[in-house]
């Protein structure tokens, strides 16, 4: 089955090669992502068989991100049917590496070897990379060319902390996860250490955790509102899995306070970062950016608490996908109605297009974490985990930039959504496939901050026991 | 064959160093197959008394991948007169020659403090393997042009490549297989998108390449 679910977005991807309309290719990505949300659907019934000498195997964390992969994939899919209503442009490169980056996001998910994990996560970089620069300008080039080059030596890192992994595990003789956690006595822990500063630097990059974050605010201010959604909310989350695998191995070789000094200094300086910087902008999508580096922070920053705050971290992968979809995707339309995403440009959105300046409003509390939505309630546990483990500097520090935060990102959109109206340049009306996308995102954020369902406690549980702690 | 494998790590020590020392382009990629082409026999000698299938097919393919393939891109990058001018690194080629081997001394220095599990080959692999990675970055960060980034890029994937060989057994071949491939495809895209910044470029009449966020490319 798990190798199933990575072949078809990967002939889905060959398909989008021929030559035919642009609207059917759309479609046609629509009925991958149904299905494949479906095949992921059934995996939370029961989880799959290990496949390929136990290469690919499907744990409880592993099915939260490849559950997180289906929730942005269908969205965007059908945001995509209205998007390309009023775009020219060839979409046949975009669409096939669109499906090849579902293709591999899936193997992230799924692979239990260290070095196929790399492989996989690098293979990701590489698809969202023509992804970015769909619309062939400086801007967007520039920001492709800093993407691949900052993620590529980044990765190259990883590369080099799993060598060392190798190393540390060399009685063990293989990478696969099972037996390097069943030998976890016999590792080295010398280089086992070595190999987490190079593994958590690596792919921490690749997150855009705060002091390898440079890539994020470019990156996310000149893509498309798809690609970041894809990005912000699944593939900095991939990473993030490496990171959790880390965990695992750290937990069984009772590294797990070193590895929680990295991760909590880390997630602290990813809050603080945004914080700062986010004061003086003026962009809508690169306040967007910073506010994702904030939310990578909270993640790793949730990791390295343990107890109650893994818990918290994980259900915020799911919240954080689902606010990125709301965020992006509004912020995606605003740019296609104005042809901008600068406050100089863009500005009393509310009054011109009610719903898109609603929704505006809905991602500003979705993104920074407010109360009905669940961001607030994932937030919570992971602060309430700090107070719980006695860290209250740590806790009043991240209380602190949260609030900043929210108060940069609610200067730019209320400028963007009450300011003095400016004339829409491109398109002139509301679109419904668009807004239907954005508000079912909303919705079931908003479900999960009131209500979460016993299946989606019980695999999050599993999840937590599997990382320990 | 440790002998071989010593010559071999020593000689792409020096190539990096080189590639560090060059200005011309055309000599940097030229300097660079050459250490690829090195760097593809190193499978070859790990078992000298008995060469598996296993050992040239991955010799054969980083053959291809690393020395014939990666450069064939680069100078198809570099195929206009523009790009193949001098350039002009951030601190002069005699420095960076001293802070190169200043990193070599380092990288020695560093892998005195860690001690392999099992046996190894040559003792040479770690510090060389090291050495060559910092000067890749080096060779990154003091070079402005993109095309000498990625040629800093492909130091450093040289490096890893030499460490990897040490440690065959851990790696199933399909993984190295994969992680030989991904590079290969990191360098053909990121001269695709440095294409295509050259045309942009090109078209727009853009000269210094500093755009309005203030970033260089």
């Amino acid at each position: 089955m798990l190798s199933l679910l990575i072949l078809i977005p990967l002939l889905g991807a060959l398909a989008m090669l021929l030559p035919v309309r642009a609207m059917f290719r759309v479609w046609f990505l629509c009925a991958v992502s149904f299905t494949y949300a479906l095949i992921v659907a059934s995996f939370w019934r029961q989880l799959p068989a290990a496949e390929w000498n136990g290469y690919l195997a499907l744990d409880p964390l592993g099915l939260i991100l490849l559950s997180v992969n289906g929730l942005l994939f269908l969205p965007v899919a059908v945001f995509m049917i209205g998007y390309f209503q009023h775009e020219r442009r060839n979409n046949r490169i975009f669409t096939a590496c669109l499906l090849f980056l579902m293709s591999m996001m899936t193997l992230v998910s799924a692979s239990y070897h260290m070095g196929l994990l790399w492989v996989a996560i690098e293979t990701t970089t590489l698809f969202s990379a023509p992804l970015i620069s769909f619309h062939h300008n400086r801007g967007t080039l520039e920001a492709t060319w800093r993407y691949l080059l900052v993620c590529s030596v980044g990765i190259a890192l990883a590369l080099m902390g799993t060598f060392f992994l190798a190393i540390a595990a060399r009685d063990v003789h293989t990478l696969l996860l099972p037996a390097i956690l069943n030998g976890a006595s016999s590792l080295s822990v010398n280089w086992l250490k070595l190999s987490v500063i190079f593994l958590f630097v690596g792919y921490g990059c690749k997150m855009g955790l705060a002091p390898m974050h440079s890539w994020k605010p470019e990156a996310y201010g000149q893509a498309t509102g798809m690609v970041v959604v894809l990005m912000a909310g699944g593939l900095t989350q991939c990473s993030f899995l490496a990171l959790m695998r880390v965990s695992q191995i750290c937990y069984k070789t009772g590294l797990s306070g070193f590895y929680a000094s990295i991760l909590l200094v880390t997630g602290v300086l990813s809050l603080v970062v945004p914080a700062v910087l986010l004061l003086g902008e003026k962009s809508i999508k690169r306040s967007f950016a910073y506010s994702s580096i904030e939310h990578m922070g909270i993640l790793v920053l949730g990791l390295g608490l343990g107890g109650i705050g893994i818990f918290g971290a994980l259900f915020h992968m799911i919240n954080n996908s689902l606010a990125k979809v709301v965020m992006f995707l509004t912020a995606g339309s605003v740019a296609q109605k104005y042809g901008a995403s600068h406050a100089s440009l863009v500005r009393g959105v509310i009054h011109t297009y009610p719903v898109t300046g609603v929704f505006l409003l809905v991602s500003l509390f979705a993104g920074t974490g407010m109360f009905p939505f669940a961001t607030f309630h994932s937030e919570l546990l992971i602060i309430n985990a700090a107070i719980i483990s006695k860290q209250y500097v740590l806790s009043g520090l991240a209380i602190l930039c949260l609030a900043v935060i929210f108060i940069g990102i609610a200067k730019v959109v209320l400028e963007f959504a009450y300011g003095q109206p400016t004339d829409p340049v491109l398109a002139k009306k509301e679109n419904l496939f668009m807004n239907i996308t954005i508000a079912l995102a909303a919705m079931a954020l908003l479900c999960l901050g009131v209500w979460m369902p016993a299946p989606l406690h019980r695999v999050l549980h599993d999840a937590v026991t599997l990382i320990g702690a | 064959m440790t002998l071989w494998i010593d010559v071999s790590c020593i000689l792409v020590v020096f190539l990096a160093l080189s590639v560090l020392a060059t200005n011309r382009i055309v000599g940097m990629i030229k300097i660079f197959a050459v250490q690829s082409f090195i760097l593809s026999f190193v499978p070859l000698f790990l078992h000298a008394d008995a060469v598996s299938g296993r050992d040239i097919t991955l010799s054969l393919v980083t053959m291809v991948l690393k020395a014939i393939l990666v450069p064939a891109i680069l100078f198809w990058q570099i195929r206009h007169i523009s790009m193949r001018s001098e350039i002009k690194p951030l601190i002069g080629l005699g420095t960076s020659i001293l802070f190169g081997a200043v990193l070599i001394a380092v990288a020695f220095w560093v892998s005195l403090s860690l001690r392999l599990p099992g046996k190894l080959l040559s003792s040479l692999v770690l510090p060389c393997s090291l050495a060559t990675m910092l000067l890749g970055f080096m060779t990154m960060v003091t070079r402005t042009r993109a095309i000498t980034q990625v040629l800093g890029y492909m130091v450093i994937e040289n490096g890893i490549f030499l460490f990897a060989l040490s440690l065959f057994d851990a790696m199933p071949v399909l993984i190295e297989m994969g992680i030989l491939l991904d590079i290969f495809v990191a360098v053909l895209i990121m001269a695709i998108v440095l294409n295509h910044i050259n045309e942009e470029f090109e078209r727009t009449g853009g000269s210094a390449g500093r755009s309005k966020t203030g970033e260089t490319v």
